[in-house]
C-alpha cells in the first residue's frame, strides 16, 4: 500500500488522526510507524495529527510525578551529582531536631484552618474519611494543605498562602517516619494546587507517618533521596477516620 | 504584548534548545516546567501510576538525545513534548493487547478502573481547549462523536474498547470517530488552527 501517493491523501489523513486518537489496534499501529520510517509524507500526516490533537491536553491540570522518576533519568543519563547541592551536614539531620517537633504541636491551632477546608469540600454519599496535613512554617502560619482520601492514591496539595521559592529552586514533600530517615512524596506546588501520585492508597502510605515537612531542593528534587535544603513547613498527619 | 503561553513556550524552546547543547541545567529546569503535565497526560491514558513513570522516564530520556529535532517541528514545545508521552502510552496500551480485536475491560473491570482524579474526558477536551480556538471546533461535534474522541483520546481507548464502553456496534463507533475527525479537522482549519 503505497500511502503517499497524490490519490491516496484522504485514506491516509483519516488513518492518521486514528493513529494519533489511539484508536488503531497495534498492529495497524506498528505497521504505520514502519512505513513512516521510510516515507516522509506518511511520517508528516502522522506528526500533523499527533501535535494537533496533543494541543487538547493543554489546560488538562498537572499531577507531579514521584521523585525517583527524576533520579531514575539522572541515572540513566549518567549525570553526576548535582554541584550545587548541599552536601551532608556535620551537624544532626533537621528531621531529628526538637524545634520541629515543637513547631509542629504549634502548629496545632491550623487545623481549624483544614476542618473549614472539608466543609467546602464537595458533598459526597459518604463522611469524609482521609487525612489533613496542614504545613506551617516557623510562625504556624498555613502555608500548604495536604488532603487524600484513605483509598485514594492521590494527595491533593494546595499553597494557601504566597509561598516564596528561591529562583531555580523547587519544594520537595517528605514523610516523616518515627525515628527514621524521611522519605520523598514528590515536589509540591508553591502556588495553585497539585496532586501528588502515591505508591499505595494514603490510608496505608501514612499508616505509620505522625508528620510530614517540605524542604527547599533543587528544580527536579532532591538528587540525594534525602532532604537537602532547609526544611521550610512541617504538619502533623491527621486523620479523620 | 506576549501572552503568558507564547512567553512559556518561548522559555520551553529555549530550553530544548539548550538541552540539545547537553546543557543539564536547562533539561532539568525543562523537567521541572512540564513534567506534571506530561505525567498527567500519561497517568489518564496508562491508569497505573508506575506505567506513567515509566513513559515519563524513557520519553525525558529520549528528549535529552533528540532535543535537537524540535528546532524542525511544527508544533509549540509542549505540544511536542506531549505527542512523545503520548505516543509511547499508545504504543504500550496497544502492546498489552492482542493483535485480534479483544475486550480489555469488561464491565467489573470499570467498577474498578484505576481512579482519575478530576475532570470527565469531555470536561477535559472542552477545557483543554479553551486554551486556544479547538475549543469552538470541539464544541461544535455532535455529542456522540465528541463523546467518542474524548474518551479515545484522553483514555486511549481503542475502537473495540469504544464499542464496549458505549454499547454501539463497532462499525457505528468507528464512523463516530471518523466523522467527529474528520469535522474537527476542517474546523481547526478553518480557524487556522492547524499546528
Amino acid at each position: 500500500m503505497n500511502l503517499s501517493r497524490p490519490d491516496r491523501s484522504e485514506r491516509l489523513d483519516a488513518l492518521a488522526a486514528e493513529y494519533a486518537l489511539g484508536t488503531l489496534d497495534g498492529r495497524t499501529r506498528r505497521r504505520l510507524d514502519r512505513i513512516a520510517q521510510t516515507d516522509p509524507t506518511v511520517a508528516a500526516a502522522l506528526r500533523g495529527w499527533e501535535w494537533r490533537l496533543a494541543a487538547l491536553t493543554e489546560g488538562m491540570p498537572g499531577i507531579t510525578p514521584p521523585v525517583h522518576v527524576w533520579e531514575a533519568i539522572r541515572q540513566r543519563l549518567g549525570f553526576s551529582g548535582e554541584s550545587d547541592a548541599a552536601g551532608p551536614g556535620a551537624s544532626a539531620p533537621w528531621w531529628a531536631s526538637l524545634a520541629l517537633w515543637r513547631g509542629l504541636a504549634l502548629a496545632g491551632f491550623a487545623l481549624a484552618f483544614a476542618l473549614g477546608l472539608l466543609l467546602v469540600a464537595p458533598t459526597t454519599e459518604r463522611p469524609y474519611e482521609g487525612v489533613v496535613v496542614v504545613l506551617a512554617g516557623t510562625d504556624a502560619k498555613p502555608a500548604l494543605v495536604a488532603t487524600g482520601e484513605r483509598g485514594s492514591r492521590f494527595l491533593t496539595v494546595k499553597a494557601v498562602a504566597t509561598v516564596e521559592v528561591p529562583a531555580g529552586r523547587a519544594l520537595e514533600l517528605w514523610m516523616l517516619p518515627d525515628g527514621r530517615a524521611p522519605v520523598s512524596m514528590g515536589l509540591v506546588p508553591a502556588s495553585g494546587i497539585d496532586r501528588l501520585a502515591l505508591r499505595a492508597p494514603v490510608g496505608i502510605a501514612l499508616q505509620d507517618i505522625p508528620a510530614l515537612a517540605v524542604s527547599i531542593e533543587p528544580p527536579g528534587g532532591s538528587p540525594t533521596g534525602a532532604p537537602t535544603g532547609p526544611v521550610v513547613y512541617t504538619g502533623r498527619v491527621e486523620r479523620f477516620y | 504584548m506576549p501572552s503568558p503561553s507564547t512567553d512559556r513556550s518561548a522559555r520551553l524552546a529555549e530550553l530544548l534548545a539548550r538541552t540539545a547543547l547537553a546543557d543539564q541545567a536547562a533539561y532539568a529546569e525543562l523537567y521541572r516546567l512540564t513534567a506534571s503535565h506530561l505525567y498527567a497526560v500519561a497517568l489518564r491514558i496508562l491508569r497505573e501510576p508506575s506505567a506513567a513513570e515509566d513513559v515519563l522516564q524513557e520519553a525525558f530520556v529520549s528528549v535529552w538525545h533528540h532535543a535537537g529535532s524540535y528546532s524542525t517541528a511544527k508544533a509549540k514545545p509542549q505540544t511536542w513534548l506531549t505527542s512523545i508521552v503520548r505516543n509511547r502510552c499508545l504504543d504500550q496500551l496497544r502492546r498489552r493487547e492482542p493483535d485480534t480485536v479483544t475486550m480489555t475491560r469488561d464491565e467489573d473491570e470499570s467498577e474498578m478502573e484505576f481512579e482519575t482524579p478530576g475532570p470527565t474526558p469531555i470536561e477535559l477536551l472542552v477545557a483543554g481547549a479553551e486554551a486556544n480556538s479547538v475549543r469552538d471546533c470541539v464544541e461544535r461535534l455532535d455529542g456522540s462523536h465528541k463523546q467518542a474522541i474524548a474518551l479515545a483520546f484522553y483514555q486511549g481507548l481503542s475502537h473495540a474498547e469504544l464499542a464496549h464502553h458505549l454499547r454501539q456496534p463497532l462499525g457505528t463507533v468507528k464512523s463516530w470517530v471518523r466523522r467527529g475527525l474528520e469535522r474537527l479537522k476542517a474546523c481547526l482549519e478553518g480557524a487556522g488552527v492547524t499546528r
